[in-house]
């Protein structure tokens, strides 16, 4: 046995020996090319499945931060409002790292947009009107932030509305045609509830988070929307905004420990419909692009490893005929691979990390979800450094493999 | 003592149309001795090489080297018994371009698990006794073809080869450089018994050698004594 690890420490000695030659004193071009190439075909990797992780992770961010916040506690089934909801929210938030929390009103509604008061060319839109205290509201999300015309709501205002880009139209909305189609700011527009009240509203601001399902509300505030209801201290939902280091299943565990049983207690993800079925897309195309990314790279290395024991069959016949384990040889080519493929690893993540998630950074791409930048997932990283290291070992011992089972006869003389 | 004995060895080539290029020799070599295998382009000498260095198998027929019975080796064990007891000088130097004539000399050694220190001063003073102790740190493209076959000859012997096989060793040198390596072969024979054994077809390095023997048409035409 412990011959055998002497026979293996030696024979790696050896094969270590001639990479670091066949390296140090071989041919600069093909070596600088090799790495060149394997560099690319791992940033091709890399920059794809970060982009996909760009946009997922953008995707999320924005469910958090303008449309539903973390947790969302809606009323129990088959109750239409949350009860006493002053009490609840100071409750939730006492709460070790709740952040804030805010409580909405929802109500169906027909939006009635005439743009020249002529009763001609009038748009209409049946549509959920929400309500916001703008006070609790900028602790829970960021809708104010991404006004784009006009200002936010104040808490005062009674004959006010806000309408997401979807809704009023313009600023490249996804749903154009559904929208009021060019809404402005300080024009009016009025709202039949559902109730049959009707109210007419300014159009104080126009918001543009560049989400789709956030940019699809409307809100009044919270005063305008009791008075419309004739409802006090109920909601239809509160959001519940916490600390991002600690997973929001904790939280919906601690918030039905402090006495939250009757009302159902969701976690955002459940809220973001289509977005969710996009990630997994995104999902399955990054694990296909990385696949194809992983076989370029190994077809890559394959072929200059193929060409380099093609073109030494002799030299390899000659150190067979020398007394040269096939172990050694397969192993000196193996190195040889890894060492292309952990070179345009390491090259790859400084381009990647040093050059581009910057320049990125400074210049995100502009998707229907947001402004995307690069992202780059530590698990991802492990997985694609993990395949080019097994890729390049099967792409170096395959074609040493085959020109070392060759006779030496052959090998050295054709 | 023979070092080698042959017995019945056949050699046929498979393919369209077989080839049978040894029709069974019998011979022996002694220990020490310096034997070239002449005859003309065909006549099955590098075959008979070849069988002799374990680099191919007979198709039937005995190879005794050095008491051991080479038809009952497996593939790794052959490998191994050329690492220790065999050395090989190909036509073309044969010698790896990436490394200098020192380290082409060591490579065996390494293989054999020496240490750095030792590998090293067998491989200086078996180029010493070539003659290269000064090109030892040369690069084998910055050396002629007979310093290169003389580098190749420190190789083959490093590992302290029972026996030398040297396929036409001069085959790609000049006439000077020829009789450096022939005399370099015969002084390793003289002076360390070295068993040489040598496949040429030019008629002047007949002279080094001890004993010749000559293959015509696959079978052992004639043996010729010098000393």
């Amino acid at each position: 046995m412990q011959l055998n690890i002497k026979d293996i420490w030696n024979d790696l000695r050896v094969s270590l020996f001639l990479v670091y030659k066949a390296i140090t004193r071989g041919n600069k071009f093909t070596l600088i090319l090799t790495i060149l190439v394997t560099t690319l075909a791992f940033i091709n990797i890399i920059f794809i499945s970060s982009i996909m992780n760009g946009a997922i992770s953008k995707a999320y961010q924005q469910a958090k931060e303008n449309y539903v916040s973390n947790i969302v506690v809606l009323p129990g089934i088959d109750e239409k409002y949350i009860s006493q909801v002053s009490q609840l929210k100071t409750q939730i938030n006492t709460l070790p790292g709740v952040i804030s929390c805010c409580s909405r009103y929802a109500a169906q509604g027909v939006l009635r947009y005439d743009p020249d008061k002529d009763g001609n060319d009038v748009k209409e839109k049946a549509w959920n009107i929400k309500s916001i205290n703008p006070e609790e509201e900028v602790k829970v999300t960021n809708l104010q932030n991404y006004i784009v015309e006009g200002r936010y709501l104040e808490e005062t205002d009674r004959d006010q509305i806000l309408l997401g880009r979807e809704i009023s139209g313009g600023y490249g909305a996804s749903f154009e045609l559904s929208s009021l189609k060019g809404a402005r700011a300080g024009e009016e527009i009025t709202v039949i509830y559902g109730n049959g009240v009707k109210r007419t509203y300014t159009i104080k601001g126009i918001y543009n988070t560049m989400f789709p399902l956030a940019d699809l509300n409307v809100y009044v505030t919270e005063k305008e929307m009791e008075s419309v209801l004739q409802l006090h201290n109920r909601a239809s939902e509160i959001l519940v905004k916490t600390d991002a280091s600690v997973p929001e299943k904790v939280y919906i565990e601690r918030l039905r420990q402090m006495g939250i049983e009757n009302e159902q207690i969701n976690i955002w993800f459940e809220f973001i419909g289509y977005i969710s079925g996009l990630t997994q897309t995104f999902d399955t195309i990054k694990g296909i692009i990385t696949f194809i990314g992983l076989l370029v790279a190994g077809i890559t290395i394959f072929i200059v490893i193929f060409i380099a024991t093609v073109n030494r069959r002799r030299q390899i016949g000659i150190l067979k005929a020398i007394g040269m384990k096939e172990r050694i040889i397969i192993m000196s080519y193996i190195f040889q691979a890894v060492f292309y493929a952990l070179f345009g690893v390491t090259a790859g993540l400084l381009i990647v990390n040093f050059l581009l998630v910057p320049y990125f950074m400074r210049h995100p791409f502009p998707m229907p979800i947001g402004l995307v930048s690069l992202a780059l997932v530590n698990r991802d990283l492990a997985v694609s450094v993990f395949s080019m290291i097994l890729v390049s070992i099967v792409a170096g011992f395959i074609p040493s493999w085959m020109v070392t089972r060759q006779n030496i006869i052959k090998a050295i003389w054709g | 003592m023979s070092i080698i004995s042959v017995s019945g060895l056949k050699k046929t080539f498979d393919g369209a149309v077989p080839v049978e290029a040894l029709k069974g020799l019998d011979f022996a070599i002694e220990e020490g001795e310096f034997l070239a295998i002449m005859g003309p382009s065909g006549s099955g000498k590098s075959t008979l090489l070849h069988m002799l260095a374990l680099l191919d198998d007979p198709t039937s027929g005995a190879i005794i080297v050095d008491g051991t019975d080479i038809s009952r080796l497996s593939s790794s064990q052959k490998t191994s018994f050329r690492l220790n007891k065999l050395g090989y000088v190909f036509q073309e130097y044969a010698l790896l371009p990436e490394l200098n004539a020192l380290e082409n000399v060591y490579l065996p050694l390494m293989m054999l698990g020496a240490t750095v220190k030792g590998y090293e001063k067998a491989a200086r003073e078996m180029l010493e006794t070539v003659g290269l102790g000064k090109r030892s740190n040369h690069l084998i493209s910055q050396m002629s073809g007979g310093e290169q076959q003389r580098v190749a000859i420190a190789r083959a012997l490093v590992n302290k080869s029972k026996i030398l096989f040297a396929d036409e060793p001069c085959a790609n040198l000049d006439t000077r450089n020829s009789e450096i390596v022939m005399r370099l072969l015969r002084q390793l024979c003289e002076e360390f018994k070295q068993t040489i054994i040598m496949v040429t077809h030019e008629s002047e390095h007949r002279q080094h050698a001890d004993r010749i023997l000559w293959i015509k048409d696959g079978l052992l035409d004639r043996e010729e004594k010098l000393r």
